[in-house]
């Protein structure tokens, strides 16, 4: 539902300037810093690592074959299949894993070729300024203000449906947002002394992007990386929703359209409708709270509140009797 | 002056953006595998003659350029072609479903934007307690559940009580007025609850950040030192600075919210605009498409603005 | 007994580690109608909390005890109940940094109003006239009421956050640091308008700075504060001419003379941390007439004639330690 990679800059826009708002670079071991500082870091990590390590031990963990009925259609959960079966018979535990796969697989690569995509244009725009910049955002402009999901039904639905388009249409409705968060980082990391220093000194453009700009935007590139991901796999599931996906990969988002498709809800199949999306809200709750650890790392604002429901505490002068009244 | 300024310079964005996805959107048809505008002179099931005054209406024997200049001059006459499906003009469709989503949507983000800033104002107060991590992480929750996933689920459980399926019961026969809006209201109870959840999440987000901005502000503590009691100053004083950027976040994801309907409307078979292009896209229904994809971004388009228009009425201090 | 009391005030606040900063170590002092006294210090001797804890106005993690009376009744026990009818109506505030006292998008009548009609002292379009009186009163056209906060230039705001201060006639005004970030001239200005309204309203005014030159036009009488504690009380002439405590002296010696016959010498060192129990004087590591009683046992804030305190040891032999004269 116009899920935005950007949702946390924009509110973090909301604090506004002011004392204690600025971007800070963390240091070399920024990752360890946020996560020993961050609950909302950890779980959020803990969970996507939870579940890439099972599309990873995908096939020694899978129970079931995906092709394979192992009972009648719609199955009811039971000790052997734990989530059921889906209309085809076959064991939701083992769909969910293989489905788990794709969906990850998909989102990584979507979100790849939109930073490679975006981030390159941002970088350019950001480094190199003047005309470049102003040209290059001007296209970003127009292209954020068209609506994502119908640009993508219209492409995919003419261009014909399988993963790698889809991987590529995905990737299309993401540059955007991307191009311009590496932008703003890139410009305001060019105006760091020791990049003044670098190109004084004669430094190549490419060298100082790789071995400059790039390291100081790291932190902000990991988090909008994180972040991409999870618009990418919330987008995949809305598109192979709507018919527009690969009909021979089996997805999160085509578990939820066969559920769909197949009457499961009249036949009151709830164990083939519910797991997949959970697992989708799960993942990208992680990509979230990751994500959002970092950017609130990176934007410390300050904590300063005049109201709240609690108020100041007072208590007897020492050597005094206890008040009353 | 220099507001007026402001305004011009808004506007004059927004119709070049419409200018250019209408260029877009002729261009991609052409461009893309599949030579979909050849098919919009192919309506199956027409006549021989009527395809023939397709074509030549669409100058589909001329050069590319100057079918350009045919498109934008039947796009000013309304004339977006002919649905394949139904031989209707596609305009005529597309209105009736805009007609149809429009008060389900607004609905829906009535309600959203309702509980969002009631639970963003609450959390930015309770900041920190435990209170708001529950309700800022349920935000987050809805804000990341599928939207179609959310609408089967509703689906599941409430269709018990309320009609899951289209606009109105086709086995109602001749309604009265109230008849009928007591029908449709029914059956708009699903979708647009579906609608509120979706969005709610985000709202209530930005809300609590933008109190939460305020709540450091000087003039709150001036507040509290004039005696003001707690409710009030939150409600006269923050709430009404955070409106502010509140109103235009808000106004900006209302053009968003064309994704969600086409998920929910397809769920629920609500008669919409999202509608509209799931099923064009199933019966590859390319000016259907077209149209509804132009439509579609004229109201991002329109949103955007509306929303750059509120900010600058609501905010004195725009005069810089 | 004074209009305003504060007796005995202590103020901690929680720190994230858990510890706790002991920022307002037993203050006293009082003000009567028509007096205008200064709270003096550097940054960070707790002077504006001690200001903000008169009207109640500490964050949740402040704890508080000793008493705040106002015309003999204590008003500092309920937080919510006792202090709340008071606010503006008998003691009012002009805040550090006005720049943003006021509601942005709200016009400055507005502002001026919203307490009078909260209040019950007058509403409509009674409250109106008086708002445009009290912006004549101080130099702001009465016309200026229906703008915004930030068509108002750094002076202007001052006035305004003024005018605001006085809307509901308040006995006691208290200004923390009111002419900080103002050019000299502004500076001059307001502070003559101050001393004019505090002396035609009969206002008791409590001026807070760490900028000597701005209490010395102002006050009759100062309190000084250092890491907490008042070290230090008496009228301005006594403590620039006859300072009977060494930060006083160092202090006054510090501010720059404008004809240039004495030296400027700033007080070298910091502070003292406040967030464990200090053992001794507090001002011991930076005083230059330390000796060894001065580490062990902290000095009390005792009498030294009629309307003088100070808390420093040397005070037990004036004569010895040089205080008789400058």
């Amino acid at each position: 539902m116009g899920m935005r990679v950007d949702l946390g800059e924009e509110i973090a826009d909301l604090q506004g300037p002011g004392p204690g708002r600025g971007r800070t670079w963390l240091g070399r071991n920024w990752l360890w810093r946020v996560l020993s500082q961050s609950l909302q870091a950890k779980i959020g990590l803990a969970v996507l690592l939870f579940f890439v390590a099972i599309a990873v031990l995908a096939p020694w963990i899978m129970p079931y074959d995906v092709h394979t009925p192992v009972g009648p259609p719609y199955e009811p959960p039971s000790w052997e299949h734990p989530l059921g079966l889906d209309d085809g018979g076959i064991d939701m535990v083992s769909l969910l894993i293989q489905g788990g796969r794709v969906s990850l697989v998909v989102g990584f690569a979507a979100t790849l070729v939109a930073m490679v995509i975006g981030g390159g244009i941002g970088i350019i725009a950001g480094y190199f300024g003047g005309r470049s910049d102003s040209i290059l955002m001007r296209i970003t402009d127009y292209f954020l203000v068209i609506p994502d999901l119908p640009l993508a039904i219209i492409i995919a639905a003419v261009w014909g449906a399988s993963l790698s388009h889809l991987i590529f249409v995905i990737a299309l409705l993401l540059w955007t947002t991307t191009a311009r968060i590496v932008r703003a980082q890139v410009k305001s990391g060019r105006e760091r002394v020791y990049v003044m220093r670098a190109r004084s000194l004669g430094a190549s453009d490419a060298r100082i992007i790789f071995r400059h700009v790039l390291p100081q935007i790291g932190p902000l590139l990991v988090a909008t990386v994180v972040l991409t991901i999870a618009v990418a796999i919330f987008d995949e599931t809305a598109l192979t929703f709507l018919g527009l996906g690969d009909p021979t990969a089996i997805t999160w988002g085509s578990i939820i359209e066969f559920a769909f498709l197949r009457t499961a809800i009249s036949a009151g199949a709830w164990w083939a409708v519910i797991p997949p999306g959970l697992c989708v809200a799960f993942v990208i709750m992680g990509c979230f709270w990751f994500g959002r650890a970092i950017e609130d790392a990176l934007n410390p604002r300050l904590d300063v509140s005049y109201l709240s429901p609690r108020t100041f505490r007072v208590r007897p002068l020492p050597g005094t009797e206890p008040e009353t009244g | 002056m220099r507001r007026a300024d402001y305004l011009i310079k808004r506007v004059a964005f927004a119709i070049v953006t419409v200018f250019v996805a209408i260029t877009l959107n002729f261009f991609l048809f052409r461009v893309l595998p599949g030579d979909a505008v050849r098919n919009l002179s192919r309506v199956p099931r027409a006549s021989e003659e009527f395809r023939h005054s397709l074509e030549v209406q669409f100058g589909l024997d001329k050069p590319v350029w100057a079918q350009y200049l045919i498109y934008l001059r039947e796009l000013f006459h309304g004339n977006m072609g002919v649905s394949f499906s139904d031989q209707q003009p596609v305009w005529n469709n597309l209105r009736e479903a805009l007609a149809n989503t429009i008060p389900m949507a607004a609905l829906g983000t009535v309600i959203a934007v309702a509980i969002g800033i009631v639970t963003g104002v609450l959390s930015a107060w309770r900041r920190g307690k435990t209170s708001d991590h529950v309700s800022t992480n349920l935000a987050i929750a809805f804000y990341s559940f599928p939207t179609q996933w959310l609408a089967l689920v509703v689906l599941i459980y409430l269709s018990e009580w309320f009609p899951s399926h289209g606009m109105t019961d086709p086995f109602l026969i001749d309604p009265t007025p109230w008849e009928h809006l007591v029908d449709v209201l029914r059956h708009m109870a699903l979708p647009s609850l579906v609608f509120a959840l979706t969005l709610y999440g985000e709202y209530t987000l930005i809300v609590r950040s933008a109190m939460l901005e305020t709540l450091g502000e000087d003039y709150v503590l001036t507040a509290r030192a004039k005696g003001l009691p707690q409710r009030r100053i939150v409600v006269r004083h923050a709430f009404r600075n955070a409106l502010l950027p509140t109103t235009t976040l808000i106004a900006l994801s209302l053009g968003y919210i064309v994704a969600g309907a086409i998920l929910i409307e397809t769920v629920f078979s609500w008669p919409g605009i999202g509608n509209a292009v799931y099923q064009a896209v199933t019966e590859r229904d390319y000016p259907m498409l077209q149209g509804a994809f132009l439509v579609l971004t004229v109201s991002v388009v329109f949103f955007n603005l509306l929303a750059d228009l509120l900010y600058f009425k609501l905010d004195p201090r725009i005069t810089e | 007994m004074s209009l305003l009391e504060v007796r005995d005030l202590h103020v901690w606040f929680d720190l994230p580690d858990g510890g706790q900063l002991h920022a307002v170590q037993g203050v006293t002092l009082g003000v009567d109608a028509g007096e205008r006294i200064g709270l003096v210090g550097e940054s960070g001797c707790g002077k504006t909390t001690t200001v903000l804890a008169i009207l109640g106005l500490l964050p949740p993690s402040a704890t508080v005890a000793g008493d705040v009376q106002f015309e003999g009744e204590s008003i500092r026990r309920d937080v919510g109940e006792t202090v709340q009818p008071r606010r503006w109506k008998d003691i009012s505030m002009v805040f550090q940094g006005a720049m943003n006292a006021r509601n942005p998008v709200k016009t400055t009548e507005a502002q001026i109003t919203e307490p009078m009609e909260f209040h019950g002292t007058a509403e409509g379009a009674k409250a109106r006239r008086i708002a445009g009186e009290l912006l004549e009163m101080v130099g702001i056209p009465a016309a200026a009421g229906s703008r915004y906060p930030h068509e108002f230039s750094g002076g202007m705001r001052q006035r305004a956050a003024l005018a605001m201060a006085l809307a509901c006639g308040p006995k006691v005004l208290l200004a923390d640091e009111p002419t900080t970030a103002l050019d000299v001239m502004v500076q001059a200005q307001i502070l003559e308008l101050l001393t004019g309204l505090a002396h035609d309203l009969g206002l008791a005014l409590v001026l807070v700075t760490h900028d000597l030159p701005v209490v010395a036009q102002v006050c009759e009488r100062a309190a000084v504060m250092y890491a907490g504690e008042i070290v230090e009380t008496g009228r301005m002439d006594d403590l620039f001419h006859a300072p009977r405590h060494p930060y006083t002296r160092l202090l006054f010696a510090a501010t720059p003379d404008l004809y240039g016959e004495e030296d400027v010498a700033s007080i070298p060192g910091a502070p003292p941390r406040l967030d464990r129990e200090i053992v001794g004087c507090p001002f011991r590591e930076r005083c230059d007439r330390a000796f060894e009683r001065c580490r062990d046992e902290r000095p009390a804030l005792l009498p030294l004639g009629a309307d003088r305190m100070a808390a420093c040891h040397l005070n037990d032999d004036p004569v010895a330690a040089g205080f008789a004269h400058r």
